[in-house]
Parts: structure tokens; sequence; C-alpha cells
């Protein structure tokens, strides 16, 4: 079952989000700081290829990364699907691209490791970072005439996975391998010009660059494995079963028994008239998704969720409910179209057909207020109004 | 106390396992990745608008970070960075590391090197901002992700470095 990522699946609120980002920033600017980023000598270096440290911890950490990311999610603990990916703008990733690099190179810090220089007193950082401040204000300057620019070549939150249709396990292991590669070369590259600059060679630690070589292959082939040899879960499969109920049936059982029932509405609160629900649903604490709110609920009631139309899967949350779970068929539209718009009488009046209507008319009655309908007068025999159900109920 | 010996770097192998590890841990816990350059941009609006407020909330950009109902520093990144300023802080100390200085190509001039750290930041603020992120936030964070946007600036980012390094060789020496 997916748990994975925590955050989206509302194990935790927005105040200890901030808290756990100041602990994640910790661990971020600390291993830089080891790495030697806080130092701009390191920086300029990857591009005199002299110690291509650089690039040795950036593809590392990439590799890593997303050979863990397919590793958990072909495990079935990671839903891939809620983590962030960032959006595609074609024109400004190449533009800001280039740019950023030039900046890169006359500044020898990139942002981040314009933070860690300056936390180790190194000036130069500092003033990176007041000068990445005066560029980020004279793009706030120059938005007018960029704005078109800026938002040109969108494509969405597209991976090279979904662009390629590479399931996403293959490109890992070919990140992995393509770092790998890229480190020996970039070794190679090292041993070259370290000496044409009169540097010395990094030292090569073999053992250790092997070690790593194997754990990333490692993590490659796992999840290689994984995606090929566990059932692949599908989010709906794992999300909580439910069934569907009619909105006449669910009508009725508003009308009867009431505290049968816990409604919750999946619509976003604020987007939603109060008159636009369904009499009796739960109404959200401000903030509160709705499936945060059925996790408090007990599983005394069954508990009924609806969507403007059908709901397809459960969001997730909804499996910290215990009890019975149903889903208005067809959503808040056919509640409108089956309970609130009044009922038509019979062409062909039968006896199980004027039944019908006195239970729609009585079930219309109720929740709009208007006055039932007349029955349309049988031909064969008269109805027992037996079909029509008692009002009230519940104690 | 700070260790009088500095401390040598990590080797990068092991560094960079470690922070795929970080980026990995942010992904499981949060749901996103690590980011950078957005936090100066939100401090120098802070200040424009403090200055300007005004001026400042009728830009449309900066609109989207200050104006009614908007909190510029209430957001996770801001307290990520900060985390990032304190683990480097620590992370220098411990090292024996943490020092005031000006890192610079030998024979280069301070006043020089810090005009070179502006001009490059000034452009690095302005390019992070057009491309939506950093070396942290894109490529870094989208690399992990595989995103294509990330990919394409990650690659322009070393070709922009490259292009210019022959004409900055003197600069490290």
């Amino acid at each position: 079952m997916n748990v994975l990522p925590l955050y989206p699946h509302d194990a935790f609120g927005f105040p200890t989000g901030l808290l756990l980002g100041t602990l994640i920033g910790f661990a971020f600017g600390f291993v830089l700081e080891r790495a030697g980023f806080g130092n701009a000598k390191n920086l300029a270096a990857q591009f005199y290829l002299t110690d291509t440290r650089v690039l040795k911890v950036m593809f590392s950490a990439i590799a890593t990364a997303c050979a863990g990311l397919a590793l958990l999610s072909g495990l079935g603990v990671l839903d891939l699907s809620l983590v962030t990916v960032p959006e595609t703008f074609l024109g400004p990733h190449v533009v800001g691209g280039l740019l950023l690099g030039a900046g890169f190179m006359i500044s020898a810090y990139c942002p981040g490791t314009g933070v860690v220089a300056m936390a180790s007193g190194k000036w130069d950082g500092f003033w990176s970072i007041v000068g990445v401040m005066a560029g980020s204000l004279l793009f706030g300057f120059l938005y007018g005439p960029l704005e078109g620019f800026y938002k040109s070549g969108a494509m969405g939150s597209v991976t090279i996975s979904q662009a390629t249709g590479i399931p996403f396990p293959v490109l890992a292991a070919g990140v992995v391998a393509m770092a790998i590669g890229a480190f020996l070369g970039a070794e190679k590259l090292e041993a070259i010009f370290a000496p044409k600059m009169g540097k010395a060679v990094p030292a090569a630690n073999s053992s250790l660059r092997n070690r790593q070589f194997a754990t990333l292959g490692t993590l490659a082939a796992l999840g290689l494995v994984a995606w090929v040899a566990v059932p692949r879960v599908r989010p709906v499969a794992a999300a909580k079963p439910f069934a569907r109920i009619d909105p006449l049936d669910l009508a009725k059982e508003v009308v009867s028994d009431p505290q049968q029932l816990w409604i919750v509405d999946l619509r976003d609160p604020k987007a939603v008239a109060p008159a636009e629900r369904i009499p009796g649903t739960a109404t959200l604490p401000e903030g509160t998704k709705p499936a945060a709110f059925a996790a408090t609920l007990p599983p005394t009631r069954t508990l009924v969720v609806y969507a403007q139309g059908d709901v397809a899967a459960l969001p997730a949350g909804f499996e910290a409910f215990p009890g019975e779970v149903l889903a208005l068929a067809g959503g808040f539209d056919a509640w409108k179209r089956e309970v609130l718009a009044t009922p038509q009488p019979p062409a062909d009046p039968t006896p199980a057909l004027v039944a019908e209507f006195r239970t729609r008319s009585a079930l219309n009655g109720y929740f709009t207020g208007a006055a039932a309908a007349p029955p349309p007068k049988l031909v064969v025999k008269a109805v027992a109004p037996s079909a029509a159900p008692k009002k009230g109920g519940g104690c | 106390m700070q260790p009088s010996a500095e401390r040598p770097y990590w080797n990068p192998y092991v560094a960079g396992f470690v922070l795929g590890l970080v980026l990995l841990g942010s992904f499981l816990v949060m749901g996103f990745g690590l980011g950078s350059s957005s936090v100066p941009t939100r401090l120098a609006i802070g200040v424009a608008h403090a200055i300007a407020p005004a001026a400042t909330e009728a830009n449309a950009y900066f609109a989207q970070y200050v104006g009614p109902g908007k909190k510029l520093l209430e957001d996770w990144l801001v307290f990520e960075v900060l985390g990032v300023f304190l683990g480097g802080l620590v992370g220098a100390y411990s090292a024996g590391r943490l020092k005031s200085e000006v890192i610079r190509g030998e024979g280069v001039p301070k006043g020089r090197r810090i005009a070179l750290a502006i001009a490059g930041g000034v452009l690095m603020g302005f390019a992070a901002r057009l491309a939506r992120g950093c070396t942290s936030g894109q490529a870094l964070t989208g690399g992990a992700v595989l995103s294509l946007g990330s990919w394409i600036f990650m690659m322009c980012v070393f070709a922009g470095g490259y292009l210019l390094a022959p004409f900055l060789r003197k600069e490290w020496r």
C-alpha cells in the first residue's frame, strides 16, 4: 500500500512541514559544505576540468534520488504521481539555463552554494546572493515585455518518461549508467587538464568510487526487478473499495434514516454554494481536506461521498475510515437530475410507473419544498400508496 | 571551539550519494524536492515592498508574492533555505572552515572578485526567475524526477558555463 510521500497523504500539517523543511535544508546545507561547495574555487574548477566534483556530486545525487524513486514506486510504497515535477517551458528553460550557467561561471557560485559560502564566512558568496536578489528584481521590472516569452513553450509537468514512453525505472537505470560513464570520463579529463593549469590531479579513491558505482547499479537493478516482478498496484485498486448508491436510494435514506449516514462533499468547499449541496452534508472545518475529515469520523454510520460527477476513485486518506463507504452514482449532477428536477408523470401509467412517480414526487417535494404533483389517473386499478417513503424517521 | 586544522572534504561520490538521500528524503516526506533561488527573490521583493509598497504590488510579477492576504515569508522554501544556511554554518564551523574571507584566484584583487560575484549573481537571479528555478530547484530536483524542462535547463547551464569559461581563465589561476 502506498503511503509515500507523507505530506500529500495528509500525514502532517503545514507548520510541521515548515519544521521538516528546516531540517531537510539543514542536511542539504551541511552536505553541500562537506562536498566543498562553500568555496568558489571548487565550483570554478568544474569549468576548467581540473576538479569535476560538481559533476560528481550533482550527478550522483540525481542518480541516487532517481533510482530510489523508481525502486520505491516499483515496490508500491510510493505514489510517484504525487511527487511534484517542475513544469517545462522550452524557451525559458534554454535561455534561463544558458544565462544561469554564465552567471554561475562569473560568480563561481550558484544560488544554493552561494548561501552555503555566505554561511562559511565567504564574502564573495554573500555578494553573489545580493546579486541574485538584484537580478530577481530586475526580472520583475522587465516582466512586462518578458511575460510573453516567460510563458512560451509551456508543456506542463512532463517527465522524459511521459515524453518518450520509456518506463521510469528503465530511464532511472539509464541515468545511473550515464552517470557512471560521465564520472569515468571526467576522471580522465581531470588527469589531462589539472596538470595543464598547474594543479594537482584530484586524489582518486577507487575503492570508494567503485562501491558507489555498485550501490547505484544495485539500486537501479532492484528498481527494474521491482518494476517487472511486483504486480502494479493501481491507486484505484489500492484505495478503499466502495459501492455506488443511486440518487433516489440516497434520497430515501436521507429522508428516512439521516442518522445512519455521514455525507461528505468531495468538491472544493469554497467553490460550492450551500444550496448546491445534499441536505445533511457535513460542513468541513476551514482548510480541512475531505479525506482528513473522513478519518476523524467514527465508523458507526455509512460514509457517503459525492463530487460534481461520478467518483472514479476515493481520494487518498479515505482508507483511514474503517466503516462502509458509498459513492453517489453520477455525483451531484445526477442528484439534480433525479431528485431536484420536477419529475415528469408517466405518459403510459401502469401501477409500477405510477408508484415510482409518487416516490419521485414525494422526494422532490421533500428536497425542493415543491408540492407533490397529483399522480396520473390509473386506467386499470388503484395503486397502493405504500411505495411513498415515510417522512422523518430517526430519533 | 572551531577545530584548528581544516577537515578534508568528503569524497565527492560519497557526498553526492548522501545528497541524493537528502533529496530522496524530501521527495518521500514532502512530495517535492529542494530549492534555493526563490528565497533571495522573496527577500528582495520584501525589501522593495518595504520601500515602495504600492509600486511593488502594482508589478504583475511581484504581485504573485506580495499583496493583500499574501504572506511573503511563510513559505516552505524560506524555511528550507534557512536550514541550508544553518547546515552550511555548522558544517563550516565543525570542519574548521568558518572564516571571514574572499575566495579568489591568485593575484585577483578583492574588489574585482566581489564585482564579478555580484555581476554573476545578478545574471543568475534574472535567469532563475526566467527558468523558474536554479541548479537546486531545476537541475537537481527536476533532474531526479526526470522533468523534461529540467534536463534541458541542466544541459544549458553546463553549456553556458563552458562557453564563458575561457574568458575568465585568469580569474582562477
